[in-house]
C-alpha cells in the first residue's frame, strides 16, 4: 500500500536508478486512469550497442485505490536485450485468468532467443520494479544463458 | 578501459588512483552506481562511471503527476494459457 506522494517518490527513485546506469528516456509521470487508478509506464533505452536492436527495460504498474491509499494490482517489467537477442519479464495481469487456471497471480517470461519461447508462461514470485531492475541489470550484457530451463512452465 | 561496457571496482580504482576499498565504500554509499552481481561481485556500467566523473549523476526526485490518460492494457498482445485465449480479447 502506498500514498500518492510515496508513489511519486518510488517512481522518481526508479527513474534515477536507470538514468544513472546511462539509460535514456523522458521523465516519467504518475498518471491517473478511470476508476481512480493511477500508474506509470516508461521504456528505458539502455546504453551500449543498438545492433541489431537496442536493449530496453520497460516498466509499467497500475495501482488501485483502497481505503485512501493505493495497492499495486498489475505490473509488467520487461527486459528485451536486442544485442543478445533475448528477453526476460515479470508480469501480473489478467489475474483472474491465471488464478482460475493455475492458482497463481503472477507469471514470468523467459526467451533465450527472442520470440522463440520454449514456454509461453512460467511460474514466478511476486516482485516489484526495484527487484526487477536489479535482476535485469545483473543479466544485462552478460553472455551465457538466462536460465529459462530452470523455470517451471505454466503453459 | 576504453570500449568496455562494464568496469570492475579495480578498474575504477586504477582510473581514479584510489584503493579498491575506497571504491567499494563509494559504491556502498551510493556515490558510484553499481550492479551487485552477488554479495561480493560488483560491476559498474561505463556510462555510470562517465556520469560520476563528470558530476552528471542524478538524484531521485519525486516524479511529477501526469494528466488523465487511457489505462495501459497490460498483457495486450500476449497469448494467455490455451483455454483462456479467447477471453483475453474481451477483457482488454
Amino acid at each position: 500500500m502506498a500514498t500518492l506522494p510515496q508513489l511519486q517518490s518510488y517512481l522518481g527513485r526508479l527513474a534515477a536508478t536507470l538514468w544513472n546506469f546511462g539509460a535514456d528516456f523522458p521523465v516519467p509521470t504518475l498518471d491517473s486512469y478511470d476508476a481512480g487508478e493511477v500508474g506509470f509506464s516508461f521504456a528505458a533505452h539502455m546504453p551500449g550497442s543498438d545492433a541489431p536492436k537496442p536493449t530496453i527495460i520497460k516498466i509499467e504498474e497500475i495501482w488501485a485505490p483502497v481505503a485512501g491509499e493505493f495497492e499495486r494490482v498489475e505490473y509488467e517489467y520487461d527486459f528485451v536485450e536486442g544485442p543478445l537477442n533475448r528477453r526476460r519479464a515479470f508480469h501480473r495481469h489478467h489475474v483472474d485468468v491465471f488464478m482460475r487456471m493455475f492458482g497463481v497471480a503472477v507469471h514470468e517470461h523467459c526467451e533465450e532467443r527472442l520470440k522463440e519461447p520454449t514456454c509461453d508462461h512460467y511460474y514466478g514470485f511476486p516482485t516489484d520494479a526495484v527487484e526487477a531492475i536489479r535482476h535485469f541489470t545483473v543479466q544485462w550484457g552478460q553472455p551465457g544463458p538466462l536460465g529459462c530451463d530452470r523455470l517451471r512452465c505454466i503453459g | 578501459m576504453q570500449g568496455k561496457p562494464f568496469l570492475t571496482p579495480a578498474d575504477i580504482a586504477q582510473e581514479l588512483d584510489i584503493s579498491t576499498t575506497t571504491v567499494m565504500r563509494k559504491i556502498h554509499a551510493g556515490e558510484i552506481p553499481a550492479i551487485a552481481v552477488s554479495q561480493r561481485i560488483y560491476r559498474i556500467p561505463a556510462a555510470s562511471f562517465e556520469m560520476y566523473k563528470s558530476g552528471r549523476l542524478r538524484t531521485a526526485e519525486p516524479a511529477p503527476m501526469g494528466g488523465r490518460k487511457p489505462r495501459p492494457r497490460l498483457g495486450e498482445g500476449e497469448s494467455l494459457p490455451t483455454a483462456e485465449r479467447a477471453p483475453l480479447a474481451s477483457q482488454a
